[in-house]
């Protein structure tokens, strides 16, 4: 009977580390590209404000917007936050791993991007279906990358549950320098660019009709429906970042159900994301973004280190 | 005397072969010259940090020399002759390309699966010497599979000399894959073949360029039949 | 001994290097090819009487096979340099070539000629590949010579197609030395051939059957041998017609060698008719290939160059039957067609020098300008297409032999066939070029007279090869033949 409360402890601390964390961490990256741009830069909490501000105002919608686009942004938020109770963050194994392997992280996540990709539509500005054929475009290759570096991962664990898979690597050290591993590692860590609209596959802070994706889809959106969006993607980023450090180097999470495990988990997980952040900091402070039709050529890249590390596996042996 | 244990050896040199073979892929991908000439100098150091372990693992000299002349002559002396040459003819990207990136990725993924199957026979028989590297034998001629790709989807003068080093590096990863390297005496006469020949293309990108204005080698198609 | 062989033609390159006087680097050159086939001619003797010779450290090796190559390098050799004066002199003349450049053409022939020499006295497989891909590297500014865009070309498409070939080859060492070194250890010895035939039985037979595809292709490469071939018409029709020649006779036979010195090994090694088989395809696809090219040339250098793919097919052809008569036929074929070629070589070469023109309708009525060349060129024609009494109809008719004796009748049918229209094409041109009225007023203007006498020599030995060869030279082929028997 009382063992359904580790499992609520462990929930709870789940949804606060994800839903709480996450703006912080897009602040700390905006934070460092202005400090690696010789600016003082926003502080480090101004996306909580942010956030509180925009729920606070009265959205505005367009005449010609239906259901969809009123929907749009719980749909999305919602699966966020589902795929973030599916992916382990402190502790390896997470309270629903039951529920839902990566397949189903990789379903959820293109639920939201069908829905968002809708609403972009469904206001009838041109900047909407704009940025939805671009987002389209670059996840129909983008999704293949991504699955074939968890299957590459998944192959090395013997199933594809984020969870199976971390608390399998966890205790094998040895995996982690594994060549197949490492590429598949670079392989996803170009689709969570692509995915989360960074630079250089997209800029988040740009509004320019050339150059905008994610933000041309999210345009029409305002008040607490922006939030709940705003708040989704950053979830979104963190969630990729948590999927690299711990499926990839789960040094530090907690194996055990104790205070020091899950203390000295929280705190790796913490510092694993934050070294995570800066890498995508310092990648988007030095790079330009890639023009439109050069970007497939960069997610072909993914894709092929994917395949590789899948090849690899097979070729060299674990 | 070794300084390494054989599966740490053994690991180091999966992740370097690993590696190389990552840069290959990426000249395929890419299309600026001197970012080819970076990978291949890349690729000539990693080539010889895993001549370098089989050395440490097993204690044989001679790889030593043969490894310092990797990294001295094909990490160092090339990329820099390739870099002034690319430098005096002022070209600089490969504009067009015959196949396009996401093709030709493809296309090397596939030669990657291929060369395992070419390597089959091989890897099974009783007595790879060189068990640490013995696993990376496909791996090398997927190299040079992917090196003589480059050679003939692409249309630059100097890429296809990028393409030929690159199967020169495939070629010593597998001689150190399956033994331990050739006879000094033989490695040494190799290397000094492939230098004298990447300095007499290079002489000839030269001269090609003054005289065709481009090294673009679909220009080069006065004689036919 | 070794360094006889082998230092003279560094001694030669040497001093072609720092001389500039036109005399010396002629005779220098001449001299480097005297002594360089009175000493082949020397280990000849030497070898016919102890079978082999080895250098100390077992590196440099000598049997009947290579003696009776580095005969044909070396002769090849002194006959390119008995030409070269008069040919390079007319390009001096006409204004294409400086007289610097002369020295630069010197010296990088005499070097050609140690790479040569070089891999057929190699024991060690690693030293003949190395030899093999220095004469790519020596021909390639000879190929490049006369610095035009085509010459660039061809030279680029040269170096490039050989390079890659000769990488594959490598491949092929390298599996070579993996199968050796698991029998006999890794050290240098494992590559030396001695060493592996001795040992052919024991190496293992499905890493050697992968070996053996990667130096075919590769050495082929070097060879001529379809589908591999391309660069050839480029580079022979580009370079000067000296260095034609000398690749036409010379380095197709040192290619030749090392697929020979692979094919003895593993066809011992193997004991099945897997190398001979591949031997056979790859000629005959040579052989039909040349067929179409050569009939709608335009440009008679190229159109020689076509000819030496298919006497290369022969040649490769005869091999790849496997049978002590069709080995003795190659061989014979391989001095044969060297002497062709070079006649052909060098007769078109004059023309050329007379007619400012590579293009075969441009020339017309040599028998009028330049009589004893074009009779020469015409008979010249006669024998390479394989016409008693030429050696070439010997070679060939041996070949043909044991073709039919074989069991490979069809295959030797066809190998009629190909010769057959191979002629008509040939004699069309050769006798559009020879006879009729000059194409534009032309005087007379024959080759002097060192190089008529070299043409007429050299004709008259193809004569003798053809009608009465001397026991002697029957009796060295003979001992070579029993070297690839293994």
């Amino acid at each position: 009977m009382i063992d359904w409360i580790p499992q609520l402890a462990l929930l709870l601390i789940q949804i606060a580390l994800v839903l709480l964390l996450a703006p912080l961490v897009s602040g700390f990256i905006a934070k460092t590209k202005a400090r690696l741009q010789l600016r003082r830069g926003p502080r480090l909490t101004q996306s909580y404000s942010d956030l509180l501000k925009l729920f606070r105002k009265e959205p505005v919608i367009s005449h010609h917007a239906s259901w969809l686009f009123r929907g749009t942004p719980y749909i999305v938020f919602a699966s966020t936050v589902t795929v973030a109770l599916l992916v382990p963050t402190a502790y390896s194994v997470v309270p629903f791993h039951w529920a839902g392997d990566a397949i189903t992280v990789i379903a959820l996540f293109a639920l939201g991007r069908f829905f968002l990709a809708l609403a972009g539509l469904d206001a009838g500005s041109a900047f909407g279906g704009l940025g939805s054929s671009r987002e389209m475009s670059i996840a129909s290759i983008v999704e293949p990358a991504m699955m074939l570096g968890i299957f590459a991962v998944a192959v090395t664990a013997g199933s594809t549950n984020l969870s199976v898979i971390v608390s399998t690597l966890s205790t094998t050290t040895a995996s982690m320098l594994h060549p197949s591993h490492i590429l598949a590692f670079a392989g996803l860590f170009i689709v969570t660019i692509a995915e989360t609209g960074r630079i250089p596959v997209d800029n988040p802070a740009t509004h320019l009709e050339l150059t905008m994706i994610h933000e041309a889809m999210v345009l029409e959106f305002s008040g607490r429906y922006l939030a709940l969006i705003e708040w989704a993607s950053q979830v979104k980023l963190l969630v990729f970042l948590a999927i690299l450090t711990n499926v990839f180097f789960p040094i530090g999470i907690a194996t055990d159900f104790t205070f020091l495990a899950l203390a000295q988990g929280i705190g790796a997980f913490c510092g694993k994301i934050l070294l995570l952040a800066l890498a995508i900091a310092v990648l988007e402070s030095t790079n330009a973004k890639l023009r439109l039709f050069r970007v497939p050529d960069l997610l072909m890249v993914a894709f092929t280190f994917s395949l590789l590390s899948l090849i690899l596996y097979f070729l060299i042996g674990s | 005397m070794t300084f390494l244990d054989i599966p740490t050896g053994a690991q180091f040199i999966d992740i370097f072969a690993a590696a190389i073979l990552v840069t290959a892929f990426l000249i395929v991908s890419s299309k600026s010259l001197v970012f080819y000439v970076r990978l291949f100098a890349l690729q000539s150091l990693l080539l010889g940090g895993v001549a370098m372990l089989v050395v440490f693992a097993y204690g044989e000299t001679h790889i030593l020399i043969a490894a310092v002349l990797t990294i001295i002559l094909k990490a160092i002396v090339i990329p820099i002759v390739l870099w002034r040459i690319i430098d005096r003819i002022k070209i600089r990207k490969e504009v067009e390309l015959s196949i396009n990136v996401t093709v030709s990725l493809l296309i090397c993924g596939a030669m990657v699966i291929f060369a395992d199957s070419i390597a089959e026979p091989i890897r099974n028989s009783k007595q790879v010497l060189n068990p640490i590297a013995g696993r990376v034998f496909p791996v090398s001629i997927a190299i040079m599979l992917i090196g003589l790709f480059i050679m003939m989807s692409r249309k630059k003068a100097v890429t296809q000399i990028v393409g030929l080093l690159t199967m020169e590096n495939g070629l010593f990863l597998s001689g150190l894959s399956i033994t331990y390297g050739m006879p000094l005496i033989v490695e040494i006469g190799v290397f000094f073949d492939i230098l004298v020949a990447a300095l007499i293309l290079g002489v000839f990108v030269f001269r090609i360029n003054r005289t065709f204005d481009s090294i673009d080698v679909a220009d080069l198609r006065r004689l036919r039949h | 001994m070794f360094s006889v062989l082998l230092g003279i033609p560094l001694i030669g390159a040497v001093v072609c290097g720092v001389n500039t006087k036109r005399r010396i680097l002629e005779v220098a050159t001449i001299a480097t090819g005297v002594i360089a086939l009175a000493t082949s001619l020397w280990i000849a003797r030497t070898v016919s009487e102890q079978s082999t010779l080895t250098s100390p450290k077992g590196l440099l090796f000598v049997d009947a096979l290579s003696a009776f190559v580095i005969i044909i390098v070396a002769g090849s050799f002194l006959a390119t340099a008995l030409y070269s004066p008069e040919y390079l002199g007319r390009q001096v003349q006409l204004g294409t070539v400086s007289q610097k450049q002369l020295r630069l053409y010197y010296g990088l022939l005499n070097i050609f000629l140690f790479t040569m020499l070089f891999v057929l006295v190699s024991n060690n497989l690693g030293f003949l590949w190395i030899g093999t891909e220095s004469t790519t590297l020596a021909t390639a500014f000879l190929v490049a010579f006369y610095e035009k865009e085509s010459s660039l070309e061809a030279a680029w498409k040269y170096v490039i197609i050989c390079s890659v070939g000769i990488a594959l080859a490598l491949f092929g060492v390298i599996l070579t030395y993996f199968a050796s070194s698991s029998v006999v250890g890794s050290s240098a010895n494992a590559l030396h051939w001695t060493v592996l035939m001795s040992v052919a039985k024991k190496l293992d037979p499905s890493v050697l059957r992968i070996a053996f595809i990667f130096v075919l292709v590769g050495f082929g490469t070097k060879a001529g041998l379809a589908p591999m071939h391309t660069w050839k018409p480029d580079a022979y029709g580009e370079a000067p017609a000296p260095v034609s020649g000398l690749m036409a006779a010379g380095l197709v036979n040192v290619a030749l060698y090392s697929i020979l010195r692979f094919y003895i090994l593993v066809h011992k090694a193997l004991g099945d008719a897997y190398a001979s088989d591949l031997l056979l395809a790859l000629s005959l696809f040579s052989m039909v290939l040349a067929v179409p090219f050569m009939l709608v040339q335009k440009d008679f250098k190229r159109l020689l160059s076509y000819s030496s793919v298919e006497h290369v097919g022969i040649i490769t052809f005869a091999i790849g039957l496997a049978t002590p008569l069709a080995y003795v036929g190659a061989l014979l074929h391989m001095l044969n067609n060297s002497i062709a070629k070079l006649l052909l070589f060098f007769s078109t070469g004059s023309m050329r020098g007379v007619y400012n023109t590579k293009i075969i309708r441009r020339v017309s009525g040599a028998m009028h300008v330049m009589p004893v060349t074009a009779t020469v060129f015409i008979l010249a024609v006669f024998a390479v297409t394989g016409w008693p009494p030429f050696g070439l109809f010997v070679s060939e008719l041996t070949i043909l032999s044991a073709g039919f004796g074989s069991g490979n009748i069809w295959m030797s049918v066809f190998f009629i066939g190909v010769i057959t229209t191979i002629f008509l094409g040939f004699f069309y041109y050769a006798s559009g070029m020879v006879w009729g009225e000059p194409y534009r007023k032309q005087e007379p203007a024959e080759s002097d007279t060192m190089t008529q006498l070299l043409l007429v020599a050299l004709l008259l030995l193809l004569l003798i090869l053809g009608v009465a060869m001397p026991s002697g030279v029957s009796d060295f082929i003979q001992k070579a033949a029993k070297v690839i028997e293994g």
